[in-house]
């Protein structure tokens, strides 16, 4: 098998508790990344970095379903309207 | 006698209602097939060698960040609230591995011990593990590989139920809670009659 081990049982839920606390964090400032850098690093640190980019994509993804359901689908603007 | 015509007639008929009924699962042609795969202890298991069970299978990956764990979770409850009722046959819950370049016997052994007891992991050669996959068409992508050599495997995620002939009777998403399950397998158990010996 190649490379390191998979996470732990216990490994698997210290990273999600980072994550969950870092998304709290971005929740409660709107999304402002700059105002939980720490957080952010905790969490990069307990997860593999392809978990950090997966839960990146979650978290856009539920972001973006959020905004469908609350805003309804907007087609970008043309450039130029005819 | 009359008697005996009649009942005669009324056996044929069920005889051929069985058989549609059959011929209906088989023409969905999911888990058909005799996937060949190791456990964790290195023995050769087939679909085969589960026939007489009742079996829930999921496929998953020991690296996956957080759906495998959940439904493998979700899966162990299933079992164990049907096992909640003595009335009820055992349930043998089975995890094949998408990704059998990292998931040997040892990696699937050190993963699958914080789920229930029972259940079995299997793994098996690339090649072994693409037809299983196959045979449930469930969809198998690994991505990209970091700097690290870490990847992560995109796949069905999808818990099925076969019936003691090794039959696929039914497939849970993930949006199926493990009440829900247990429920469902309890139905099909009710209506399951066994093929002819």
């Amino acid at each position: 098998a190649a490379g390191m081990a998979a996470p732990t049982m216990e490994e698997r839920k210290a990273c999600w508790g980072a994550r969950d606390e870092f998304w709290r964090c971005l929740d409660s400032h709107g999304d402002d990344a700059a105002q939980c850098e720490k957080l952010r690093r905790a969490f990069e640190s307990r997860c593999p970095q392809q978990w950090v980019k997966h839960f990146d994509k979650r978290r856009d993804f539920l972001k973006y379903k959020k905004k469908l359901e609350t805003e309804g689908f907007q087609p970008p603007e043309a450039a130029g309207k005819s | 006698g009359v008697a005996a015509g009649w009942l005669y007639l009324r056996h044929q008929k069920e005889r051929q209602r069985r058989e549609r009924r059959l011929h209906h699962l088989r023409s969905l042609s999911l888990g058909q097939g005799n996937f060949q795969l190791q456990d964790t202890s290195g023995a050769a298991r087939s679909k085969a060698d589960f026939r007489g069970r009742w079996v829930l299978l999921y496929f998953g990956f020991t690296h996956c960040p957080d759906v495998c764990p959940e439904e493998l979770e979700k899966l162990s409850r299933a079992v164990r609230l049907l096992e909640a009722d003595p009335a009820l046959p055992p349930v043998q819950p089975l995890f094949i591995t998408v990704d059998p370049e990292r998931d040997d016997a040892a990696a699937l052994a050190r993963y699958l011990r914080d789920f229930h007891p029972r259940l079995v992991g299997l793994t098996g050669s690339a090649q072994q593990v693409r037809e299983a996959a196959a045979q449930f068409r469930v969809y198998v992508s690994a991505g990209p590989r970091d700097d690290d050599g870490d990847y992560v495997v995109d796949h069905s995620v999808l818990t099925f139920l076969l019936d003691p002939d090794g039959i696929f009777r039914d497939c849970y998403s993930r949006s199926r809670t493990a009440e829900e399950v247990a429920r469902s397998v309890r139905g099909h158990m009710d209506s399951y009659e066994p093929l002819a010996p």
